[in-house]
């Protein structure tokens, strides 16, 4: 095996000294990039392990990643971090500069791996000596090329699936394929693998795009054609369907002296068919036998062996009872990487795979790591696990209504969450709490039959509600098992906890409470007060995490709560319900809320601004605890805080842990709106409870004033701060009346929002008329806001933190798109370029206006438009906003840092720190998601529907703009053939001058498209670039991966990074970009 | 609902629920397996014993005779933290005295404090504390079972394997063997005579042995006094192997100790060095008592990487080759499947036997 060769002559070398450290060695880390689906915050937890403990070898360590949003890319997390494109042009620049001797490809995600197999296959990391450390290159290539994975699994007598690939023959292309010749290898390659259903698969795509379980032949035509266009190598792989079989992954560690170890085992609840990062997961397994899950430990290690993987990796297998004591397996599956799931594993055992990884990468043996969690064993170990974890995936259904959100072999969620039980009921209970989903179903409207066909056998993001209402509706055990395909045991636990809920409605709480409710929810559900319900359940106390099931003390270990038994029943205050918690109840303590599960509108920003903030309370001398429950983060890593909790975010459950730990105060600020809306709720908790624990930075009134649309407004009117025109409706007729006073276009949308739910730009009564009907039911709660549309504004985003006193504003961003695209999908750049000095005052004076009536503590976000040089606020909200990573790294000052610092009491004054602007330009570019999500409308509109964001900076505006497309994966081309269709009303007409200039600034550089059928053309691969808002030409472009810009102001700053392609890429670390000290824009 | 409640060294009495009734005590120990609770169960080596399963479901895959290690369930009471109806009915079945809906992970921290402890336990419709204290009164130290080999061992020789003059013979004396180690000797074409755990050296020559083997069981190495003469009596004579139990007997007749550990090693997840590969691997173990000094005759070959307790030793004057983890697995990693192939591999060298210089 040379793979195997190469590794060992690889780490002979490292161990060139007889020592396996690093000495000085210069290694290059390269991230993941932006959040998108499939590829999520598990990378900067990963990453951010990672830099830590190559630094801990002695190692010199350079960064790169493209996403501002991360920990990994805070100047202190390696010695030189370099926001950057993850593009072979920008990190072959950083190699030239820095001469690192070595790459650690395996954390990055596949965004990582690919970009390293491009730098080598351009030879890149060969002209600069740079080595590919931990798993090999030839590894890769193994697991990603099918066949030859086949082919390796099969020389060591593993079984996998029945498979085979259709490919183009050399210099072949799609266009020329013609029906007949397709449908012949696709009749062939599914009498190959033993006939319908199959599954068919794209290589070399995130998260499993564009395969899925087919049964028609019709329909697998079609995606052979479509996969075959997007593969990177041009090929379909065509599987046995081995669904109805039970899914696991293996995590598996291995190292330079081929000691192997799992990590742990995860089951899916799901049957195979569906994708892993969209199932129901379980660790460790519950219904493999020992002797099953053994074959597929032993299977897993000989795989790794094999393929002289170093670190971590994943691997995935079918099993099925055959009758056999051991039942059969296929392997269907490896990464060999750290992955979404390492990220699971690690948080589900702590075991920290990322930080394993990275010194097995330099040479360092298993046996001769420290396992930090217990202190005194290693990471030559498998951990014991003496709980049931659970993750639920978490979908951005609500943001899509025309995307079908069937749960497929494809991912479609964005995020997860994760829980920790004593029983499986527990955990369940608490991981789908944690999700913060709530199906959008009256299930007393849904008869028998739709809840069987559209809710039960078809797999979903409400299926698990659908058992618990079918178990409630009196189905049996067995029915339910039919239909869903969900393992009996499974099904079972999904009974006893409807039984648990009917007990409750009867007034009998104690088996709801074990089985996982809380008491506020078993509360509604029997008609009675918490009180009541406290009195008489089970209380919650705190057990360990501990990799070692309780057979060893631990040093650092996390938390999770459980219900004590039926025969410990009552009330646990103060130390009793401290349990396990090894906290020091005697000092002063500080509890953060975190985000919860990423989703659209609530992404990794959150929780960097509560890591920042737990850093800043720990600098200070205080006992900082996380309350959080996503298994992707930093934060819930184990060494963040000095309390982890991984508890769902409820504010019985937060008031529990304040309560074990003798927190003094909890900061809801930091954690999105996940941690925002528990503040009023648990400020009432505490005051029932009695707690001395206050909720720090700005009160909760103030809050609630900020969000509640009239109050606002009155306090806006006595500030004599401008605001659109606008105001509450509760019926449509009023709706009628606002929008006929302030005159079209109006913005509409529900109260309370949530990044921008079901908001539109309406231009007269019909569309007000179909959208009140359609969209959202008006009624006396729930009324809508109807609000002046600022068309054409330039519209800001302003982050500062105040004292009560002082504010410092951090920086002020202008949007690169006008009003109308929701502020968290526009592009915005820092600092501001086309506001005057006097507008700027304005500004700031406004924000500090606002800060002090707020009596904000803490920081705050204001969005504001500028038309004419008149500024209106929009929205103001004291709280963490998603631009505050954004500004910390553009501008180098840590905002968040420093407003956890000024709610623990310091002021403004005594931080020292002033305003900073970058001498550079800084764009904040978003990432899409509609390619994972078929139907969806592709266009920017006021609704916001980004996944992540990366960050460009150069000189100028265009350069920087060019780079922060760069970033994104849709590169703007510098020539070819161009749709240029203005023909959307939002665009200027192509008869006036400014129209004329978009079109003839395009043909300076493109053709254009002279063909009839626009979409055939794009099909056909004729079309490089697309600027347009047809709605049906955008979505064939978003399925052709081609780049488009769907608003004047994309296509125009597009023109700008056109006219600057020439211009060198500048690559720089973030910390030696320049910045100066701001004097502008301060109130005279 | 069925009364239950476990009474630890101590006083401290754990209520739960009841599951399969009866009274019983022992020396309360915890495994951290999350499967392999059907071999565990009929593993002998828990003979004397409350097994407490720290991961808190057990059951979940049903019970299959295809999976048990020997004819009966061997502790003498159970408890988790949630037992299935198939575990149930048939710990039930077998009058073992169970009881769930209890913190296990109390009891395993209580374990790691305070060491391995005596037990009662009390399950019934009307048993009250007292009834688990008044057990927990009655309960013998282990070191006190001094004929606890006589309650696992077979009465008389069995025979498995093939009826083959060539195929290598076993003399197997069974202290609580597990099935897997014989079956695993058979796969291999070893023939194996299993003999009760008193065997003399006459009835262990008089099956003509390539290999003798010392099984694992339960209890004290020091009770096991016929076994410990065997050992020293036909080490160089005939190349020896012991697993567990084995290589504390096979110790202490080389001119080694044994000690009790506070409360040993019990699961699949023990880390094992090999000194000579640097080579780690994944083990299961169900020990309370370890090798302390190995002797002269003895060299550690392998280690426990969380404790350094001796994993493997070798003879330095004699064809001996013993681990203290279990090869056979079941439950547990196979990761060590091979030390059957190597103590096979004796077997071949014994036309010519080791003359020990010093004899």
């Amino acid at each position: 095996m040379s793979e195997l060769g190469t590794n060992r002559e690889m780490s002979a070398d490292i161990q060139g000294d007889g020592d396996a450290t690093a000495d000085g060695r210069t290694i290059l880390l390269i991230g993941s990039g932006p959040i998108q689906i499939g590829q999520a915050a598990e990378f900067d937890y990963s990453g951010a392990q990672a830099c830590r403990a190559l630094q801990e070898e002695g190692a010199r360590v350079v960064l790169v990643n493209s996403n501002p949003a991360t920990i990994m890319t805070d100047p202190e997390m390696a010695d030189r971090v370099y926001i950057e494109p993850i593009t072979t042009e920008a990190i072959g620049e950083i190699i030239r500069k820095e001469e690192p001797d070595g790459v650690i490809a395996g954390l990055g995600g596949q965004t990582g791996l690919n970009v390293t197999a491009e730098l080598a296959e351009e030879g890149v990391l060969e002209e600069y000596d740079v080595e590919i450390m931990g798993t090999p290159l030839e590894t890769i290539y193994a697991t990603e090329d099918r066949d030859l994975f086949r082919q390796r699994m099969e020389s060591i007598g593993q079984p996998v699936p029945a498979s085979t690939t259709i490919s183009l023959d050399e210099g072949e292309s799609v266009s020329e394929l013609t029906e007949a010749d397709l449908e012949e290898r696709v009749e062939e390659a599914v009498d190959e693998v033993g006939g319908l259903p199959v599954i068919a698969r794209t290589t070399y795509t995130l998260g499993g795009s564009g395969s899925g379980v087919v049964s028609e032949f019709d329909e697998l035509l079609s995606r052979v054609r479509k996969g075959l266009r997007l593969s990177r190598n041009s090929e379909v792989l065509i599987t046995e369907s081995i669904a109805g079989w039970v899914e696991y992954e293996y995590e598996v560690m291995r190292d330079a002296d081929d000691s192997c170890i799992i990590i742990c085992n995860m089951e899916n609840i799901d049957p195979m068919g569906i994708h892993t990062g969209e199932s129901t997961v379980v660790t460790p397994s519950q219904i493999v036998p020992d002797e099953g899950h053994q074959e597929m430990r032993t299977a897993a290690l000989d795989v790794i062996r094999e393929l002289g993987i170093q670190g971590g990796c994943n691997i995935q297998f079918a099993w099925r009872d055959d009758g056999t004591p051991g039942g059969e397996y296929r392997v269907v599956e490896v990464n060999p990487r750290v992955s979404r799931s390492s990220a699971l594993a690690s948080k589900a055992t702590g075991y920290p795979i990322a930080r394993v990884t990275a010194k097995v990468a330099l040479g360092k043996r298993l046996h001769e790591i420290t396992n930090e969690i217990t202190g005194e064993t290693t990471a030559a170990f498998e951990p014991a696990i003496d709980y049931v974890v659970t993750k639920v995936p978490r979908w951005p259904k609500d943001k899509f209504e025309d995307v079908d959100f069937e749960l497929t072999t494809a991912m479609k969620s964005t995020g997860e969450a994760m829980a920790i039980g004593r029983t499986f009921e527990e955990s369940l209970l608490k991981a789908l709490r944690s999700s913060e989903y709530d199906p959008d179903v009256e299930w007393a409207d849904v008869s028998d039959d739709e809840l069987e066909e559209q809710y039960l056998e078809r797999p979903s993001p409400d299926r698990p509600y659908a058992m618990f209402e079918a178990f409630e509706r009196g189905y049996d055990l067995e029915k339910v098992v039919s239909l869903s395909g969900i393992f009996e045991w499974y099904a079972e636990r999904f009974e006893r906890i409807a039984d648990s809920t009917r007990a409750a409605q009867d007034g009998d709480f104690t088996e709801a409470a074990i089985a996982g409710h809380t008491n506020a929810s078993i509360a509604t559900t029997a008609g009675t007060d918490v009180d009541t319900v406290e009195s008489e359940v089970p209380g919650r106390t705190y057990k360990q995490v501990d990799t070692c099931a309780g057979e060893f003390a631990a040093q650092t270990p996390y938390y999770y709560s459980a219900r004590k038994s039926e025969f410990d029943s009552g009330p646990l205050l103060g130390a009793a319900a401290a349990g396990e918690l090894e906290v020091d109840r005697d000092v002063e303590s500080v509890i953060v809320v975190g985000g919860g599960p990423i989703r659209i509108g609530q992404g990794v920003e959150f929780d960097y601004c509560s890591v920042h903030a737990v850093q800043a309370l720990r600098e200070q001398g205080i006992d900082a605890h996380v309350v959080n429950n996503n298994p992707e983060t930093v934060s819930t890593d184990y060494d963040t805080s000095d309390g982890l909790f991984f508890e769902p975010i409820t504010a019985e459950e937060v008031a529990d842990v304040a309560e074990a730990a003798d927190a003094d105060g909890v900061m809801v600020q930091f954690g999105g709106q996940t941690s925002v809306n528990i503040g009023e709720p648990l400020q009432d908790e505490i005051d029932r409870r009695g707690l001395d624990c206050a909720v720090m930075g700005t009160s909760v009134e103030a809050m609630d004033l900020a969000e509640d649309r009239d109050r606002f407004n009155a306090l806006m009117d006595e500030l004599g701060i401008a605001q659109p025109d606008g105001g509450a409706a509760y019926s449509e007729n009023e709706a009628m009346e606002l929008a006929h006073g302030i005159g079209y276009p109006v913005l509409v949308r529900p109260s309370y929002v949530l990044g921008g739910r079901a908001m539109e730009v309406v231009y007269d009564d019909e569309e007000l008329e179909r959208y009140i009907e359609e969209a959202v039911r008006v009624s006396p709660d729930k009324p809508i806001l109807v609000d002046e549309f600022l068309e054409d504004a330039v519209e800001l985003d302003v982050d500062a933190v105040a004292d009560g006193e002082d504010v410092l504003i951090g920086g002020i961003m202008e949007h690169v798109e006008s009003a109308g695209v929701h502020s968290g999908d526009s592009a915005c750049m820092i600092p501001p370029r086309s506001l005057s000095e006097d507008t700027l005052a304005r500004v700031r004076e406004v924000t500090e206006e606002i800060a002090s009536a707020l009596d904000t503590v803490g920081l705050l976000n204001v969005q504001l438009a500028v038309r004419d040089g008149d500024v209106f606020v929009l929205e103001a909200n004291p709280r963490s906003s998603r631009t505050v990573p954004f500004i910390s790294k553009a501008t180098g000052v840590p905002i968040a840092k420093l407003a956890a610092r000024v709610m623990a009491g310091e002021s403004i004054d005594e931080l020292g720190v002033d305003e900073r602007i970058p001498e550079q330009t800084s764009i904040k570019e978003v990432v899409l998601p509609f390619d994972r999500l078929p139907g969806s409308d592709p266009r920017l509109g006021p609704e916001m529907k980004s996944t992540g964001e990366v960050m460009g900076s150069a000189d100028g505006f265009g350069k920087a703009y060019d780079k922060a497309q760069d970033a994104t994966g849709k590169p703007i081309p510098d020539s070819g053939t161009a749709i240029i269709d203005l023909s959307d009303g939002k665009f200027p007409d192509p008869d006036t001058e400014e129209g004329d200039r978009l079109v003839a600034g395009f043909t300076d550089h493109f053709e254009l498209c002279e063909e009839v059928d626009l979409v055939r053309a794009v099909r056909e691969g004729k079309v490089d670039l697309i600027v347009s808002r047809d709605r049906d030409l955008l979505e064939v472009a978003v399925e052709e991966e081609i780049t488009y810009f769907s608003t004047p102001a994309s296509a125009a700053a597009a023109l700008e990074a056109l006219e600057a392609k020439e211009e060198p890429i500048d690559v720089q670390a973030v910390s030696d970009r320049p910045k100066r000290s701001a004097e502008w824009g301060r109130s005279p | 609902m069925t009364a239950a409640y476990v009474a630890l060294e101590g006083g401290h009495v754990i209520e739960g629920r009841g599951r399969a009734p009866g009274t019983a005590n022992g020396e309360i120990v915890f495994t951290t397996a999350y499967t392999g609770y059907e071999e565990s169960l009929t593993d002998p080596s828990y003979e004397e014993q409350v097994l407490t399963f720290s991961y808190p479901l057990i059951g979940n895959y049903g019970v299959r005779e295809e999976r048990f290690e020997s004819d009966r369930i061997h502790p003498r009471a159970v408890v988790a933290r949630e037992l299935t109806e198939s575990v149930t009915d048939w710990l039930e079945s077998e009058g073992v005295p169970a009881m769930d809906h209890l913190d296990t992970r109390e009891i395993v921290t209580d374990i790691r404090e305070g060491g391995a402890m005596k037990c009662g336990i009390a399950v019934g419709e009307s048993v009250t504390e007292e009834d688990a204290l008044a057990e927990l009164d009655d309960c013998v130290a282990m070191s006190d079972h001094a004929e606890i080999g006589a309650q696992v061992s077979v009465g008389e020789a069995e025979e498995y394997g093939p009826d083959d003059p060539e195929a290598p013979s076993v003399a197997l004396i069974d202290c609580g063997v597990k099935g897997s180690i014989i079956s695993s000797l058979v796969e291999r074409g070893a023939s194996v005579s299993v003999l009760p755990y008193d065997a003399t050296t006459e009835d262990v020559l008089e099956t003509d042995p390539d290999l003798l083997f010392i099984s694992n069981g339960p209890g004290d190495p020091a009770n096991y006094e016929a076994a410990v003469a065997l050992v020293s009596e036909l080490t160089g004579e005939v190349p020896i192997a012991g697993i567990c139990l084995g290589q504390q007997i096979v110790a202490r007749a080389l001119g080694g100790t044994t000690e009790k550990m506070a409360f040993g090693h019990r699961g699949v997840n023990q880390p094992v060095l090999d000194l000579d590969s640097k080579r780690v691997v994944m083990t299961t173990q169900n020990h309370g008592y370890t090798v302390g000094d190995p002797g002269d005759r003895l060299a550690v070959a392998q280690v426990n990487v969380n404790d350094d307790t001796p994993e493997g030793l070798v003879g330095t004057d004699a064809d001996v080759i013993t681990r203290q983890y279990h090869p056979e697995a079941n439950p547990g990693p196979h990761d060590s499947l091979t030390f059957f192939d190597d103590v096979l591999a004796m077997t071949d060298a014994q036309s010519q036997p080791t003359v020990p210089a010093d004899d």
